[in-house]
């Protein structure tokens, strides 16, 4: 199904064709059609119900009134913020810990407590596909928009339930977020240097738990949307707990203990699996003058020569012979010992070399290195921008902003993005006259009494 | 102890004991003392979604097939997953001899590999993410191996392949020719950074590279004042976000081939720029004046008091960013000492929620809470926060995590009785739902074990042919 002029093209150019992001408002949307409500907060529950959003469904984002949600009042050093919060508070901004988890949303605040919300639920229930919650389990089915009853309404929904430790079990009641999922679920204990080299068990940088578990939760979802509308007619009740997830990375070593009762601990910027394959420390910063302290720094590069060929290049461009005598093939580098007098040779020779540099006589030499970019250079990357995974985007509320693209690229239906959010409530009169069937003054009304 | 260990040859004996060492918890005492209409709702989650009745259940994915080509790299692998712990019938294609990935195992430790029936060994960081996959072998260097795969595409529904750049069009069995075959086949690539612009994969390029070049790496790990480093993640992060948003592309590829599109298309998924997309808001802060996000170890720039800190056996996380928490916390260690909630409550620039976020206000948070945490266990910590409602738990190691009760009850860590390896210990399928949920059906595949099946299965072959094809190092 390609056509003549791109068969006869370069593969390369090929790809630029049919990856062209200047192209992507010409092509359709995957999920045009469905509807998704998602009444959640911080990360875990909104980055599932913004990754269908991406694709075109149409995704009602609803949070209370005023202040919006908690992780509009989240942002690094208390510092940037992108304003107005919302029509009301022109003088407040969101902070940027909202980002990245709810593009392309429709917005309506909604106040739960009062009863007129509740049918203004039952109301938008009827009319979608999926609904995404994480308030406490049972908090819905109590106030009587939960599944049970949101099933009656509508057997087709796809109900997906997001939360720390999922709605049964002995842990059931106790409450978690990203980083809690990542220290009792095991992920800190591999992560960071061991105790001999001055490490301790490390946060991933990311809130990984969170946007990992709405990206697998919102797969699920479209597997349940394609059973829906291709086998069963049926819709589903979903589960998904933060802390599961991390079990689910750890596989690997959670079965090298079953097996063996080892118990899996961090091995820093080195690999257990290969040798060499790891980070390397470089002596001279790439900016010494620079003003800014995480400029400063000296610079790191990573290097893999695991192969019996490329270790031997590697031994050539540092100049140490030995090492290739000592250690000729994988098995020999790859144990604990040799990995421990490995790295440091290595390091010597990068101790008076920035990591441009050192990345320079690596790749020079035909082996596989990256230097550890910072966000800065990451962001100034032309093959991110490129590609669309990185975009400035003419925003229509904040303006110019730089925000990531969607993760993957399909060539006849790409997922885009159309804002990066918007105030608290922006969208109130759209959805409440669309869907809900209140008229202006109606709204006025339910404005006043602070149920929106 | 510590040097011992090291010695490599002399490593002490460790006496594997069963699993479960303490039996879960029964549903009679998960939910004794709770009286019937506080139960009544999570007895019925538990009746929808429990694992036990998987069995009884349908699959959301069955009916489609997968061809996982992908080797080396756990991308394509970890992808794959989502398809075959739904249903689908995922078939792993491998070259002659097995993926590489099969033969690494932690320091090089042959007695940490899995054997199957027929004595053959394999890491564990393959078969963890060979669940209910086939395997089969084809050597697609050769003509007679790419005519093979050309012959069973009509009936492939997805494709997952890896390799080098624009190496599989050369063959002649890119999307361009592929997609001849078969219009409605779903060509899916994965890689660190891509096929394709400036900074395309280099061959042999894995994890660590996507991890380094997108802020990751530098990102983790404590401040250089803190003596901390950019540090990579202690599993391969990229791979696994990469391959979920793999997934999730190719699953929108398959939701519109049926809806509207009526045929397949090409997609394309890599490690680095699935972690842009959830790496917060480091390209807005930088966008905006320019800001390098900085490490700042197991604390969080934007929300304090959310971090793990040091306590009397391990560490201990704590988080609670808004007002109704951070007194409770307080209140929490000022049950011990009294002190010490009355310094930070009564500090006029701790008092209002965004005043407490820059770094000196964070440092005397923490240090303040350390001084009650320091001489508590985890255990101590967590109970007298949990108290409070107050979300809190102890940084767990790999056996406290199998051991632990909540774990072990909802089949988060699960044995799996497996035909070929054995008893596996497993994290299990994530997909918990009440009418589709995933789940794991067997480990893994021996090399080549579902050769003849597939091949007579899906092309015709027979025994002659077979043999031929054996015997020229094809499959």
């Amino acid at each position: 199904m390609v056509d003549k002029a791109l068969k006869d093209m370069t593969f390369e150019d090929f790809c630029r064709a049919v990856f062209n992001t200047k192209d992507t408002f010409h092509k359709p949307e995957v999920l045009k059609g469905i509807r998704a409500i998602s009444t959640t907060q911080y990360i875990l529950g909104p980055s599932c119900a913004c990754y269908l959003a991406e694709l075109g469904a149409e995704t009602i984002k609803v949070e209370l009134p005023k202040r919006g949600e908690p992780m509009r009042h989240t942002t690094p050093f208390n510092e940037p913020f992108l304003y107005p919060l919302s029509r009301w508070m022109p003088d407040k901004g969101t902070g940027l810990g909202f980002f990245g988890a709810n593009p392309n949303e429709l917005f309506l605040s909604l106040d739960f407590h009062k009863p007129e919300a509740i049918e203004i639920m039952k109301r938008l229930a009827a009319k979608s596909d999926v609904f995404a919650e994480n308030y406490r389990a049972g908090t819905f089915d109590r106030w009587g928009i939960g599944y049970r009853q949101h099933a009656a309404i509508n057997p087709r929904v796809i109900y997906q339930w997001m939360g720390g430790f999922g709605g049964w079990g002995p842990g059931r009641n106790r409450a978690s977020y990203d980083i809690l999922g990542q220290a009792q679920g095991g992920c800190f204990s591999v992560t960071g240097w061991p105790k001999e080299y001055g490490g301790m068990p490390s946060k991933q940088t990311i809130w990984i738990m969170d946007y990992w578990g709405g990206a697998i939760s919102a797969f699920n979802i479209i597997a349940c949307l394609y059973w829906r509308d291709n086998v069963s007619g049926k819709g589903n009740f979903l589960e998904y707990s933060q802390v599961h997830g991390a079990q689910r990375h750890l596989t690997d070593s959670i079965a090298l203990y079953g097996k063996t009762g080892i118990v899996a601990q961090r091995w820093g910027n080195w690999d257990p699996l290969l040798s060499v394959h790891g980070i390397l420390k470089c002596g001279k910063s790439s900016y010494p003058n620079s003003k800014n302290p995480q400029e400063q720094e000296v610079g790191f590069c990573f290097v893999s020569a695991f192969k019996d060929e490329d270790f031997k290049k590697l031994c050539s461009v540092v100049g140490n012979a030995e090492l290739a005598k000592k250690y000729p093939t994988h098995a020999d580098r790859v144990g604990a010992v040799a990995q421990t007098e490995l790295y440091p040779a290595l390091e010597k020779w990068a101790a008076d070399k920035t990591k441009e540099e050192v990345w320079k006589a690596f790749t020079g030499a035909g082996l596989v290195s990256q230097p550890v970019w910072n966000s800065n250079e990451a962001a100034e990357q032309e093959h991110w921008h490129l590609r669309g995974s990185m975009q400035w985007l003419d925003d229509p509320t904040f303006g110019d902003v730089l925000t990531q693209g969607v993760a993957y690229r399909l060539s006849e239906t790409p997922g885009r993005i159309k804002h990066v959010f918007k105030p608290v409530g922006a969208d109130n009169e759209f959805v409440l006259a669309k869907l809900c069937g209140y008229g202006g003054s109606e709204i006025a009304d339910l404005e006043k009494k602070e149920i929106i | 102890m510590a040097e011992s260990w090291r010695t490599e040859k002399k490593r002490p004996k460790i006496k594997v004991l069963p699993w479960p060492a303490i039996p879960p918890p029964t549903v009679d005492e998960v939910y004794a003392g709770v009286d019937e209409k506080k139960k009544e709702y999570n007895l019925w989650i538990e009746s929808a979604v429990r694992q036990e009745f998987n069995a009884n259940k349908p699959e959301s994915l069955f009916g489609i097939r997968v061809l996982d080509m992908t080797t080396n790299q756990s991308i394509g692998h970890w992808c794959s997953s989502h398809f075959s712990e739904l249903g689908a019938e995922v078939i792993m294609v491998e070259p002659v001899g097995g993926d590489p990935l099969r033969k690494l195992t932690p320091f090089g430790r042959e007695e940490y590999m899995f054997t199957s029936r027929d004595g053959e060994k394999c890491g564990v960081k393959f078969l963890a993410e060979a669940r209910n996959k086939l395997s089969v072998t084809l050597n697609v260097e050769t003509d007679a191996g790419r005519n093979l795969l050309k012959a069973i595409i009509p009936q492939v529904d997805i494709l997952i392949e890896n390799a080098a750049p624009g190496h599989y069009d050369k063959l002649g069995i890119g999307y361009r020719q592929l997609s001849e075959i078969n219009p409605r086949l779903i060509y899916l690539w994965v890689g660190q950074r891509g096929q394709w612009g400036p900074l395309k994969d280099q061959p042999g390029a894995m994890d660590p590279v996507a991890q380094c070049s997108m802020g990751f790496v530098h990102g983790t790990g404590a401040p250089v004042s803190f003596g901390g480093t950019p540090t990579r993640s202690g599993w391969w992060l990229c791979d696994h976000v990469g391959g979920t948003f793999a997934a999730m592309g190719a699953m929108a590829a398959l939701y519109a081939r049926e809806k509207f599109l009526g045929h397949g298309q090409f997609v394309e998924c890599t490690g680095a720029e699935a972690v842009i997309r959830i790496i917060d808001y480091n390209w807005a802060w930088n966008g905006m004046d320019g800001s390098v996000r900085p490490r700042y170890g197991n604390w969080d720039l934007a929300i304090n008091i959310y971090a793990v800190n040091p306590c009397a056996d391990g560490q201990i996380m704590v988080g609670g960013g808004h007002d109704r928490l951070w007194f409770r916390i307080w209140r929490a260690a000022g049950k011990v000492k009294p002190a010490l909630e009355q310094h930070i409550c009564e500090d006029p620039k701790l008092r209002v929620v965004t005043d407490r976020l820059p770094h000196y206000q964070q440092v005397e948070t923490y240090t303040t809470l350390v001084e009650w945490m320091k001489d508590c266990t985890r255990f101590q910590c967590e109970t007298a926060l949990q108290e409070e409602e107050v979300a809190s738990g102890g940084v767990s190691f790999i056996d406290e995590v199998c051991e632990f009760p909540h774990y072990k009850y909802r089949g988060h860590v699960r044995l799996l009785d497996d035909g070929e390896y054995g008893k596996v210990l497993l994290g299990g399928s994530s997909f918990i739902g009440s009418n589709t949920p995933g789940r794991i059906k067997w480990v893994g595949r021996p090399v080549g074990k579902d050769n003849e099946d597939v091949y007579r299965g899906l092309a015709g072959l027979n025994r002659q042919e077979l043999a031929s094809l054996k015997k020229g190092g094809v499959i």
